[in-house]
């Protein structure tokens, strides 16, 4: 049997030690989990009263111009990016075990994530403060 | 030295051979004082047959009612039939306290009291004010207790970094010409390498040989290999006529059920539902002694009341017991109840069978672990460089029959005294001398003759015939004939050794081989047990002789000894029993009657 | 990425079939993975066919029926045969359990015996379980206190506190429960797996211990922990009945009500 490496199993096990967090990123992948069943019901149901029924662009644009359905619009879309990353994470990290590609495609992920949530909510207020 | 084998060399202070409760608590003992300690065991440590105890341990704490030291040890006194020597049993039952308290504070998740004190239960043969009343003296973790404390002395072992070899089959000890004993040669499973490791001290913790029995409570692993490395390095062993069936083995498959259960009131019937223990001990009835418990089953038995459509078990009762008593206090034999025996505790009764289960004989060794070959000047003297402890040991505390929760006692004592044994004997990475170049050249012959061994005989089958051979004409009642036809039918299946044939010739995991090995090991103790069993012309404890009902005072108050050579020819002698205690703070126990 | 075949040196060739012995009437067939390190072949699957009127109810008497009277070679860990010393534990008609537990009968069809997935194989049915064991001492298992305990009588522990090591002290260390878990399939260095984090909270709920900051602080970490996705496969195979991933759950939900 060929012996790759002379390290000892407990320095396998300790490895490069406890990180000191972990418990953050899965706290708020629940929260946000959370936050989110409500967020969409009410979307849903104004969407689909305005929009589907209303069955016109002003329609629509009035959904988006009440403050509130605003504010919901653009909780949704940062608190579903920042879940839709920490869940994207957790599978690079299950499923990639190239350390290099592993790392940019956590970065590629974080950008990603962070500019379309980014450009949806500056969407979102251009109705909303636009004319 | 056979080509193509390579020793690879150590050097320790201390070697420790098995894993068990003895083996840890000795070799973590070791570490903690300094001495360069390593233990080799064929088996990771929490897989030792420790890991299979029930019931508990005993300990005079007296959290459950009134209870002395002094009690505890008149009642191992009685429970040996006056065959232990009374200065160890002084030592162990003294020292039985401070060890279970130390246990407790490694963290053995022992049950509890209302009031948070270690919970402890009745067990058979453990009285209070000599004989009187029923003592609640055995420590118990549910009826977990070997698996809790095996685990905590293993998580002890790596708390204190001791050193481990695992899955390394020990093959021989390594004498010298002065019988000095230098070290072990031992096998590695895992790579196929062979080791010698030459140290001050080598502790043998090998367990006992309960799979010379054909039906036994013993794990597969139970095949003595240190009492027949002693012998194979001209020691003697010593009370191997002295063989324990456990009264409640499940009928068939042989899996312990605890004396636990009878302690939390659980109680034996035959076939007409009697309770015959009370005619059989009226005092103690089903918390007499396992001996007495034991022969009483095999005369119900064999008198034609057994259960069954073949009459040929008995019933262990826990039905009437409140189920939260069984779901919090015996939850373990319920499992094996269900699993084993296809039976629900809470409805119907455990079909059971006395079952070889403990080995009360061994390596001679004095209080302090240190092994013993008497002379005919000095019937103690010690063997320089050999501890043996545990159940591979006798010395002698459980005399000719041991007392349930003694066992796990015994082991942390011991291992315990080994240490301290050692520590004074060995100065820690004191020098050491050289090794005669050809030292462990007969191991490593033995291993290379049966590794290509290419006879006709299939290992498996020698072992089949062995066990029969135990369990037809060693067992529960015994007479000269049946062990006479035993002793002929042994010698003829160890003519077979030389007839063996292992298939796998490979070093790595080769366990075709190691089974060869044990079986060798098996062997030896089988003749063993035989001969004193056939040379000892009276009754004693679990020496039950049909042709000699009674015990023999005047000619037999002393241990057997045997020694075996090459050759399978055995010397006999005896050594006297130590009827002396070693403090003035208790009186020895003079010989009487006994009677549960 | 993940290897979703297997390496070539690892795939399973068909091996020898071993007929049913003459005048079986009660027969069943083990197909069982077979391997060694000595003549670089592939592993293979042996088939034995063997008389269930000649070997004992569970699957481990029919394991030592093989190696006792057909292929004496056939290699395996077992020793207690009655489901305390965790010795046996294999992976038997697809379940992680341990084969002196598992009552042929159960099984319907051939059975297939193969060792512990996703580990190191030595030989045969043998697997390598050292990078577990360390995993084992990583997390201290032992009692660390600081307070000394009373000289001369126990640490007192009420009959409730010593409930809660109830199905956590049992462990028998098989190792079932672990080599079921994808996630420590996927990340065996530097996931624990549920038999160590199981490990971990017998401790962290010990009342008699004081170190069980120091023990959550270990365990808070992306992987030891958190690379548990509650996917249950451990508690679904433990063959002692025990609850692994309730314990895990334990452990998060301390983590996060020590911080609000």
């Amino acid at each position: 049997m060929a012996i790759k490496s002379f390290r000892s199993p407990l320095g396998r096990a300790r490895g490069t030690g406890s990180t000191g967090q972990g418990t953050d990123h899965w706290w708020h992948q629940r929260l946000t989990s959370l936050a989110l069943i409500p967020l969409a019901l009410y979307l849903i149901g104004t969407f689909l009263a305005y929009v589907v029924w209303g069955r016109s662009y002003a329609s629509a644009r009035a959904w988006l111009h009440s403050p509130v359905t605003a504010a919901a619009v653009i909780l949704l879309i940062g608190v579903g990016f920042h879940h839709g990353a920490a869940g994207l994470q957790v599978i690079i990290e299950d499923y990639l075990h190239c350390e290099k590609l592993k790392i940019v495609a956590l970065i590629a992920v974080k950008f990603a994530a962070g500019f379309l949530a980014l450009i949806g909510i500056l969407a979102v207020l251009k109705i909303l403060l636009g004319a | 030295m056979p080509k193509a084998y390579e020793f690879i060399d150590h050097t320790y202070d201390v070697i420790v051979v098995g894993a068990g409760g003895a083996g840890l608590r000795a070799t973590f003992g070791m570490a903690e004082k300094g001495l360069k300690t390593a233990c080799i065991t064929k088996v990771f440590p929490t897989r030792s047959h420790t890991v299979a105890a029930q019931g508990g341990i005993s300990a005079a704490l007296g959290n459950m009612g009134e209870d002395d030291w002094r009690w505890h040890m008149y009642d191992t006194i009685k429970g040996s039939d006056w065959l232990g020597d009374q200065d160890a049993i002084e030592y162990m039952c003294r020292e039985a306290m401070p060890a279970v308290i130390e246990l407790e504070h490694y963290g053995v998740p022992f049950s509890r009291t209302p009031d948070g004190k270690i919970y402890q239960r009745p067990f058979g043969g453990m009285t209070t004010h000599f004989g009187e009343g029923i003592a609640q003296r055995t420590c118990a973790a549910a009826d977990r207790t070997g698996h809790a404390i095996l685990h905590t002395l293993y998580q002890q072992s790596l708390k204190h970094q001791a050193e481990f070899f695992i899955e390394y089959f020990a093959i021989d000890l390594m004498m010298d010409d002065k019988g000095v004993c230098r070290g072990v040669v031992a096998w590695n499973l895992d790579d196929g390498t062979l080791h010698r490791f030459r140290a001050h001290q080598v502790v043998m913790a090998t367990g006992g040989y309960g799979r010379t029995y054909f039906s036994c409570t013993s794990a597969h692993t139970c095949t003595g290999d240190g009492n027949a490395m002693a012998l194979r390095a001209g020691l003697p062993l010593q009370d191997m006529e002295f063989i324990q069936f456990h009264p409640t083995g499940v009928y068939g498959a042989g899996c312990l059920i605890t004396e636990g259960v009878r302690g939390e009131g659980g109680y034996v019937t035959n076939g007409n539902g009697e309770r015959f223990m009370e005619r059989y001990a009226p005092h103690a009835k089903d918390l007499a002694s396992r001996d007495v418990v034991s022969r009483s089953m095999t005369i119900e038995i064999r008198e034609g009341r057994g259960c069954g459509p073949l009459k040929d078990h008995i019933h262990l009762h826990l039905e009437h017991l409140d189920p939260k008593v069984i779901h919090e206090r015996l939850p373990g034999i319920a499992e094996t109840a269900r699993v084993f025996a296809g039976v629900d505790v809470t409805k119907a009764p455990i079909p059971v069978l006395p079952t070889a289960h403990y080995n009360m004989g061994g390596i001679p060794t004095n209080f302090r672990a240190e092994v013993i070959n008497p002379t005919a000047s000095d019937p103690d003297a010690t063997v320089q460089g050999l501890m043996a402890i545990g159940e591979a040991a006798c010395v002698s505390v459980h005399g000719a029959n041991r007392l349930g929760s003694n066992s796990l006692l015994d082991l942390v004592v011991f291992g315990r005294a080994a240490a301290q044994r050692a520590a004074e004997l060995v100065r820690p990475d004191s020098p050491h001398r050289e090794l005669p170049p050809d030292m462990g050249d007969l191991a490593l012959a033995r291993l290379d003759r049966f590794r290509h061994a290419k006879g006709d005989v299939r290992t498996a089958d020698l072992r089949l015939e062995m066990q029969k051979i135990m369990q037809s004409e060693c067992t529960v009642f015994r007479t000269g004939e049946s062990l006479a036809e035993g002793q002929r039918k042994i010698r003829a299946a160890w003519a077979k050794r030389d007839r063996l044939n292992v298939t796998d010739t490979s070093l790595v995991w080769n366990s075709d081989l190691v089974e060869t090995l044990e079986l060798d090991n098996l062997m030896y103790q089988a003749v063993a047990a035989l001969d004193c069993a056939a040379n000892r012309t009276e009754s004693r404890g679990a020496h039950a002789r049909e042709d000699y009902p009674q015990r023999d005072d005047v000619n037999w108050l002393k241990h057997s000894t045997v020694w075996i050579d090459e050759k399978g020819a055995t010397k006999l002698g005896t050594r006297p029993v130590h009827l002396h205690t070693l403090t003035d703070e208790v009186k020895a126990v003079p010989p009487k009657a006994r009677v549960y | 990425m993940v290897e979703l075949t297997l390496p070539p040196n690892s795939r399973v060739q068909p091996g020898v079939t071993h007929p049913a012995p003459e005048g079986a009437t009660r027969t069943k067939t083990f197909k069982i993975y077979r391997w060694s390190p000595d003549d670089g072949q592939n592993p293979r699957m042996d088939e034995y066919t063997i008389d269930l009127d000649k070997c004992g109810p569970m699957v481990l008497d029919a394991m030592i029926h093989i190696k006792n009277d057909i292929d004496s070679t056939l290699t395996f860990r077992r020793s207690c045969r009655e489901g305390i010393c965790g010795s046996c534990a294999a992976n038997i008609d697809g379940t992680n359990t341990l084969s002196c537990l598992k009552p042929i009968d159960e099984i319907k069809g051939d059975v297939k015996i193969y060792p512990l997935p996703h580990m190191k194989v030595v030989k045969d049915l043998v697997p390598d379980l050292t990078l577990a064991y360390a995993q084992l001492a990583s997390i201290k298992p032992w009692l660390q206190s600081q307070t000394p305990p009373p000289p001369d009588r126990e640490r007192l522990q009420s009959p409730e506190e010593r409930a809660k090591l109830d199905g956590l002290y049992e462990c028998i260390l098989c190792f079932c429960c672990s080599t079921s878990c994808p996630s420590y399939w996927w990340n065996t260095e530097r996931y624990l797996g549920p038999a160590v984090l199981l490990q971990a909270y017998r401790w962290i709920v010990d009342s008699r211990d004081e170190m069980t900051g120091e023990r959550l602080d270990n365990l808070e970490d992306p992987f030891r922990l958190y690379r548990c996705h509650t996917i249950m496969n451990c508690t679904r195979t433990c063959p002692k009945g025990l609850n692994p991933a309730k314990a895990i759950a334990e452990i998060k939900k301390m983590m996060v009500t020590r911080r609000v």
